[in-house]
Parts: C-alpha cells; structure tokens; sequence
C-alpha cells in the first residue's frame, strides 16, 4: 500500500479577508491524504450540508450531470441531508478529520447552523465554504437589515396569511408533556461559513456554476489543491469575462428596466443600467449578461477588493457625466434600492456587516 | 416519556427534525414535526424594487 501525500499550503488568507471574516486563528491542517490500494486510490470521504440556504447549491452539484459517476469514483458521500439518510448522531460518531472534504453551503443564521458548521469543522481534513450564502452571506443576509425581532414581527405577525393574536413566537425551548422540545436559536445577524470556524477554499456562485464545481472535483481528484484561503474562481472581474462591447462609460440617467430596451450587444452600465460586473469576481461564465441580465454580484468582490458595494459605488461614481449638484443628486435618486443592489449577495461579508442594532 | 428524535429528516427540501414521545407501553402518544429554520424573507424582500424580486424570492427554494 502506498501513500500519496498531497500537502496544502500554508499561505494565509488575505489580510482583509481575515478581518472581515474575524477569521479564527487557522488549525494545523493534515495534509490531504489519500489511501492508494493496489494503484487504486481509496475513495475520498465527502460530506454535503446546508444550512441558511434555498437547496440550489445541493442542486447544481447534480447539474453535473453523467460527471456525478465521475464523483461517485473519487469519493463516499457521508452526509448530504438532501439526499441521503444519515443524521447528526452518525456525524458525531464520525473520529474528528475523518471526513476529507466538507462542501458547506449556506450562510449560518441560526444556532443550530452554528452548531453543524463547528461539528463538521471537526470531523473534516477540508472545508469549503460552497456557494454565495457560505461565502458572502448571499440573500439570507439581507436580513442583516433588520434584526431578530423585526423579522419575527413580520414572518409570525404582520405576514397577512397569519392568525397569531396570542402572539406566539418560535420559542428555543418549551416543555410539552413533561417532554423538552428545543428549537434552534434565530440570531440578529447572519454571518458567513468562515465568520464562524475556519475555511480552506472558497467556491462562490449562486449557486456555483458547474464548471467550477467539476475544478474542485478535479482538484480533489488529482490532488492539485490550491493554497489556503483560494477562490476557486477568476482572479478577475466579471466585466473581463464580459463580451458585452465598452466604449465610453457616461452616463446621464439611470435605467429601470421597464425604462429601456437594453442593447443586447453594449455594455449595460453603458446604458445606464446598473451591473455589478466591475465590483464582482469573474467566474461564471457572465451567465446572467448573456441573457440581458445585469449583474448582481453572486461571485462576491474580486481579488484584493474589500468591500464589494463599496467598490461598486465608486466605480458607478465615476461614470455619472453630470456636474450640476441637482442633476447628482438625481441620478443617485434614481438608484432605488442602493444597500439592497450594492450588497445584495455580500451583506454579512461586508465591512458594514449588518444595520446597526436599534437598541 | 420516551422520546424518539429523527433530526434532521432527510431526502426532502427543507430543514426539519420529528420528535416522538412514546408512552409507558411504548405507543405513540405525541409527535411534533419542528421545523428548525427561518431565513425572513417576508422581511428582507420589503423596500426592494419589484423588477428584482424575481431574483430574490428564486432564492426561497433553489430545488
């Protein structure tokens, strides 16, 4: 029996993305290591999870289609509640490391997500944070806009399909027939995989689009790991994966989509429309521009930018062709939901992270 | 009360756990299906334009 060994580097994560992600001082990692039998490598053990997530990231692990054999060759799946019957307790029964890879989507949102993203930690040699929510906060973290109260308020009252006049509230614990039942605490602020334990690699995307994961899956395969802390994405931004043509970047008004007829083949910040490409990582193959969709930034900031609204402010600043402070002050009006575009998939990654409490 | 917990359930869309309580002679006396997961959209999803909701609320359940 022989071993391979693959060592993965030590190379810490960029500096900003330790302080926004508060990220805890980095274990001693094993290296990856994988069993070969009789020049047959033994089968990786790979775990699936979601926690604050919509299931589409344990879905487009099967878009890839036949290449899912291909996965079904490297690895053991050992968890994955979407599709198989395994439950905490088998999780738990796990020896700590013995899962390799850990594909982790979805943001924590509660203290149950919080309690699986530190057991799977735990027991997994790899974690990846898998998909926008996992690495960003994604759209669950626009609830970093409101807090706890304001959201229940909402979801258990105000919601007009709702008869709650006794105000009942999801309560964490509660005692029924002498029986404790516990349900998950729901926190003020939504926070990403690597805010909460330590996070090897990074595959963004809402959700990842298949290409990338089938690069992790090679990558796993054929034990190329990347250094610590890699996006497995383009080091650029979007717009360079764009094929849009860019001319001039003025403009003079900024379009809703019920405003325009968008030139199919010119850039759509050009036209006034807002694309987040310039504040975003490529990687997706500019999936949503294809279709004439603007950008909405799922991919996160790229290489060496902090904060990706921040980046995409400045960058929307600069092309406003107007000097007059009225005509300013109307073009930013005409940016209706600002906080909600500019973060729309990196609140909790943010440097702002949520809306101050109001207490 | 004996209790029984499958947590989570499994092969279905969705956060959930059950918890069975048995009785003395181990029937079923009591079952609560909990489901341990909010995210607020019915919050968060308030003040955005409406041209983005389509992009938004896809994000309720991606299966």
């Amino acid at each position: 029996m022989t071993k391979a060994r693959f060592p993965v580097s030590k190379s810490n994560l960029p500096v900003w993305k330790r302080i926004l992600s508060r990220q805890r001082t980095h274990r001693d990692l094993p290296s990856l290591e994988i069993e070969h039998e009789g020049g047959k490598m033994a089968k990786l053990k790979l775990a699936l999870y979601w926690a604050a997530s919509c299931g589409g990231c344990d879905v487009a692990v099967l878009d890839v289609n036949e290449k899912i054999l291909d996965i079904a060759n490297i690895a053991d799946i050992v968890f994955w509640p979407i599709a198989m019957d395994f439950k905490y307790h088998d999780v738990e029964a796990m020896k700590d490391d013995s899962i390799d890879v850990c594909l982790f989507n979805g943001a924590v949102r509660n203290s149950e997500q919080e309690k699986i993203a530190n057991l799977l930690r735990k027991k997994s040699k790899v974690m990846v944070a898998f998909g926008s929510c996992a690495c960003f906060g994604g759209i669950p973290a626009l609830g970093n806009f409101w807090d706890r109260t304001t959201i229940f308020e909402r979801a258990y009252i105000e919601a007009p399909s709702n008869d709650n006049q006794a105000r009942t509230f999801p309560q964490t614990e509660i005692k029924l027939d002498g029986v404790e039942l516990e349900l998950p605490q729901f926190y003020d602020t939504v926070s990403t995989l690597a805010q909460v334990v330590p996070v090897e690699y990074f595959v963004p995307g809402c959700p990842p689009p298949v290409d990338l994961i089938l690069k992790v899956v090679d990558a796993l395969a054929t034990s190329q790991l990347p250094p610590i802390g890699s996006v497995i994405a383009s080091e650029k931004s979007l717009c360079d994966e764009c094929d849009r043509v860019k001319e001039d970047k003025k403009i003079t008004k900024i379009y809703r989509p019920h405003e325009i007829i968008p030139d199919p083949k010119r850039c759509l910040l050009e036209q006034g429309i807002i694309c987040l490409g310039p504040a975003t990582r490529g990687g997706c193959g500019a999936r949503c521009i294809k279709v004439n969709m603007p950008c909405r930034g799922c991919f996160g900031p790229p290489a060496g930018v902090v904060d990706q609204g921040a980046k995409m402010l400045s960058a929307l600043a600069s092309i406003y062709d107007v000097d007059d402070e009225r005509e300013i002050a109307r073009m930013v009006e005409e940016v209706v939901d600002p906080a909600g575009t500019f973060y729309r998939f990196g609140m909790s990654s943010s440097l702002l992270k949520r809306r101050r409490m109001q207490t | 009360m004996k209790k029984i917990s499958i947590d989570p359930i499994t092969r279905l869309e969705g956060h959930g756990k059950i918890e069975i309580l048995l009785d003395e002679e181990g029937d079923v006396a009591n079952a609560y299906l909990q489901i341990p997961e909010l995210r607020g959209f019915e919050r968060f999803a308030e003040g955005r334009p409406v041209e983005e909701m389509p992009r938004i609320v896809t994000r309720i359940c991606g299966v």
